[in-house]
């Protein structure tokens, strides 16, 4: 296919945290709002003057000084981010806000304040660290509020005056909404037998809608999409068509990695993926927009943390209903290595998947940056697109 | 800092290490004067009718061959024995006061699990009025269900085994790992769902409830759990929550709002009805239970410790959180133990000839190694005030029945539930974790943390740099004693202990007290 006329544009977005269009709010004085887990509701760190940056660890190399302080067995997500925020590379930030979303990633910030690795000659950084919901029920969503007014709404009120109102959350899942519409509409190209966007290519585009303004961005992918309607796909078929599903995903070469080899991921399941991470927030006037947000967040969770088994089995359910409207032949759980909770929701997922669903599935677990172990990966993702193509051939079920 | 015993010379000292000949050890011949070995032999006997009585039911014996983990417990008088070595005196019946207790507890757990398993026991009507509860749960959500037993199903076939038995664990490894669990994560939750994946749990109970108890793993570790209990067995399963930042006042009624949903839950399977006298009665137990321990942390903080090491950490394991005074049967035990430190305490009793240093131990605890604690003070003096493990609630909670502290039991119940052993400390913010083990050292007045790594323990090891530069900020000793918790393959018994050894030698430049027991032939004890 044509490239796509913004692609290298956003892929460069990748190339740092402090990408040009972070220093470009920043100049035009914006505060700047950290996070670290796909739990944090995106809409209210966008308020008023305020706007979200997820933090993340591109072209990462070594790790040494954050594995001396989290030894070797905490995730590399972890590692990474720690490691360059050690390098000053996340002094950009004005707050940081974590959810102790899992034990790895609350370290990691813990570990960034006690190491006074942001904030510098800021006395208005703030680390707030926040309880999220374990469990998607009306208590849950209770705490969610709870625990949003707290410590995201108060800090950036109380530290920067962010005008916190109902209206002010009201303009910002508009805002939000806008971003979500546009990837999901690009998404929806993913469909058919011949689609007109590669897994990779919208990876580079979901991904940069979280590491940079919204409103920065929103022009770009209206000019994407638009184009995509008339973008004339390749006439080849694909080897198989997989859903990819797993840990928080920063690295598209991973995607890149499947794609080369003739494999097609059609649909994107992990953390800061589009689904359901680009799901719209729809507000109605009855309710305040607080409440209304924190129950899309909590209600539309799909992270292994939610432990009411509902959301256990759903979490499966979620999979195959992906798989069947993108017209997957296989999925591949992935987890980054030494994440507890998706080595454990990867077990049960590629089971539940394969026997429960008849799928194929391949489970793997990947390095943070997937260009340490390339072949290795290859070869898998290799084996499991033929054993699907052999099944094909035989004209088994799926 | 150095305590030294006055006019000791005891029969049996320096020769420890003649217990262990290399093989699984089949009996010990201590020493220990005529009233100690005469005690020591009395109590032998106790556990061994323990045993007997338990085994000469058809079911159990039954269950025996059922159930692959169940082989462990022909071990159960060599525990005793590793961790009353060298003892004499109150510290030796304090041991045996404790562990003689939890082993009768534990019996009584396996007793029950096989009356209602459908596998062996099969009694239908008492199943009926079980639930299954964690290893690492508190049972605070049972304190209203009197005529209801919990069953804490986990604890004999995974926790306990691997304190009998160090390789109890490695085929529930293995197990979970061939259905795809990766290596990595901590081996406790993963021999539990490899005890599931294998089908080797008993089955029983009218519902279970499962909490997010320690780790990330033990969490995520339950789903695989609960759907072979719901799918395969009809078990409904519910998934009680703890607020990871605990202290926080904002999660408080997040956590009692669940609570109240776990006890409807078990309202509505097992028929019962909270039973409120039930409840504070418990309650008086529990806050009974909190001061005990209390009073021997702080007999532990004077130069002459007495309830010390693993004992005092799996008798507060099993008061604190299997039990949660529930059972009127721990605050006789309490008070013995107390009378008994106390009593050691104005004796001025030592283990050792010489205590060189005062030792906090923090982090996780290998449990097949789980006498390394009475090892240290054996082999080099240092003696272990408490552990970590052992510094939880110290919070009074509300035991008068009014309607007040009827919706005040719900946040007391949470918050146990929430300060449930180890997860109080590697949850709630670096805090709890590092910043007051500095100041228990204050209050303990030691001089050594002997800091287990569990190596898969992401909340411990997440702090890694953490701990050592601030120990080296205040001049604390800081041991690291790295294991893989109960997995004996990745790291021995005397490996753990020579990285004590290494330290012991090279930074502090020490000898040990008795050289007969610095390697020790254990790698294939039991």
């Amino acid at each position: 296919m044509k490239d796509l006329k913004h692609l290298l544009y956003f892929e460069n977005l990748l190339q740092n945290a402090d990408n040009e269009l972070v220093q470009q709010a920043k100049s035009e004085g914006k505060i700047c709002v950290a996070y670290v887990c796909e739990n944090t509701p995106e809409p209210l760190m966008n308020l008023g003057n305020a706007f979200s940056v997820r933090l993340r660890a591109p072209r990462t190399d070594s790790m040494e000084i954050s594995t001396y302080y989290m030894t070797s067995f905490l995730c590399e997500y972890t590692r990474a981010l720690l490691e360059r925020a050690i390098e000053g590379g996340f002094n950009f930030a004005d707050g940081i806000i974590a959810p102790d979303g899992c034990t790895m990633i609350n370290r990691c910030v813990e570990n960034m304040e006690l190491l006074h690795t942001m904030g510098e000659g800021n006395k208005k950084f703030f680390f707030s660290n926040m309880e999220i919901p374990l469990k998607d029920d009306d208590n849950g969503v209770e705490l969610a509020i709870l625990q949003c007014k707290n410590h995201i709404l108060a800090p950036l009120h109380d530290s920067y005056g962010i005008d916190i109102s109902d209206a002010s959350i009201r303009k910002a899942v508009k805002e939000h909404n806008r971003v979500c519409e546009l990837i999901r509409a690009i998404g929806e190209y993913r469909k058919g037998d011949k689609p007109r966007i590669t897994g990779y290519e919208f990876h580079v585009l979901t991904l940069a809608t979280y590491v940079a303004p919204k409103y920065l961005v929103i022009d770009k992918l209206e000019e994407t999409l638009k184009e995509l309607k008339t973008r004339k796909p390749e006439n080849k078929e694909y080897r198989a068509r997989v859903v990819l599903v797993g840990s928080e995903m920063d690295d598209s070469d991973f995607i890149k990695l499947i794609e080369d080899t003739g494999a097609y991921v059609c649909a994107d399941r992990f953390c800061y993926g589009s689904l359901p991470g680009r799901d719209p927030i729809e507000l109605n006037d009855d309710e305040d927009a607080l409440t209304q947000v924190c129950r899309h967040y909590v209600h539309s969770c799909q992270c292994p943390r939610m432990m009411n088994m509902e959301k256990v089995y759903g979490r499966k359910q979620y999979v195959n209903d992906l798989a069947k409207e993108y017209g997957a032949d296989g999925i591949i759980y992935e987890q980054v290595k030494f994440c507890d909770p998706w080595a454990y929701e990867r077990t049960l997922g590629s089971t539940m998947l394969r026997d429960d669903f008849g799928y194929p599935v391949l489970s793997v677990d990947r390095p943070y940056s997937i260009n340490s172990s390339v072949g290795q990966m290859r070869t898998r993702v290799q084996a499991f697109v033929e054993s699907i193509e052999i099944k094909k051939l035989r004209g088994g079920a799926k | 800092m150095v305590v030294k015993a006055e006019n000791y010379n005891r029969p049996g000292d320096k020769q420890l290490g003649v217990l262990f000949d290399g093989g699984k050890v089949r009996k010990r011949r201590e020493w220990r004067g005529l009233k100690d070995t005469l005690y020591d032999y009395g109590r032998w006997l106790h556990i061994m009718s323990i045993l007997a009585k338990f085994i000469a039911k058809p079911r159990n014996i039954k269950a025996m061959f059922r159930y692959r983990w169940m082989a462990n417990y022909l071990a159960t008088p060599h525990m005793i024995d590793k961790f009353t070595m060298g003892l004499r005196d109150e510290p030796l019946r304090i041991v045996h006061t404790s562990m003689d207790f939890v082993v009768y507890d534990v019996a009584s757990t396996l007793d029950n699990i096989f009356r209602g398993d459908r596998r062996t026991g099969n009694d239908v009507e008492y199943s009926k009025k079980c639930v299954l509860s964690d290893e690492n749960a508190m049972t605070a959500f049972m304190m209203g269900f009197p005529t209801v037993h919990a069953i804490l199903r986990e604890v004999p076939c995974m926790f306990v085994a691997n304190l009998l038995t160090q390789y109890s664990s490695t085929h529930y490894l293995d197990v979970a790992q061939q259905a795809g669990i990766p290596g990595d994560v901590c081996p406790m939750p993963e021999a539990e769902a490899g005890t599931s994946i294998d089908d080797d749990f008993a089955v029983l109970g009218c519902c279970a409830v499962q909490v997010n108890t320690t780790c990330d793993g033990s969490l995520m570790g339950n789903g695989i759990i609960a759907k072979r209990l719901e799918r395969e067995y009809g078990i409904p399963t519910f998934q009680l929550l703890a607020p990871m930042r605990h202290r926080e006042e904002d999660v408080q009624k997040y956590a009692a709002e669940d609570m109240k949903k776990a006890i409807a839950f078990v309202e509505e399977h097992s028929g019962e009805k909270w039973d409120w006298t039930a409840y504070f009665e418990s309650a008086k137990r529990v806050n009974d239970a909190t001061r005990k321990r209390m009073a021997w942390l702080e007999i532990n903080s004077t130069p002459y410790p007495q309830f010390v090491g693993a004992p005092f950490s799996l008798y507060n394991d099993t008061n604190y959180m299997g039990n949660c005074g529930r059972s009127k049967l721990f605050p006789p035990v309490d008070a013995k133990l107390l009378a008994l430190a106390q009593q050691g305490y104005e004796a001025k009793r030592m283990m050792a000839p010489e205590y060189r240093h005062r030792c906090i131990v923090w982090g996780v605890q290998p449990q097949y190694c789980i006498d390394m604690l009475n090892w240290m003070v054996h082999c080099w003096g240092v003696v272990p005030l408490t552990d970590m493990l052992s510094m939880i609630n110290t919070k009074m909670i509300a035991e008068e029945d009014t309607p007040e502290n009827r919706e005040q039991a719900y946040y007391d119940m949470a918050w146990l539930n929430e300060n449930m052993i180890m997860r109080n400390r590697t949850h709630g913010g670096y805090k709890v974790l590092v910043s007051e083990l500095w100041e228990f050292c204050d209050m303990m007045h030691a001089d050594m943390v002997m800091l287990w790594e569990h190596m898969s323990c992401k909340a411990l090891d997440g702090m890694h740099g953490q701990f050592e530069e601030q120990a080296r900020e205040r001049g604390i000793h800081l041991v690291w004693v790295c294991h893989d918790l109960c997995d004996p393959r990745v790291y021995t018994r005397q490996a753990i202990r020579n990285q004590f050894n290494d330290y012991m030698r090279t930074v502090m430049r020490e000898e040990p007290l008795d050289p007969s027991i610095e390697i020790l032939p254990d790698d294939n004890a039991w």
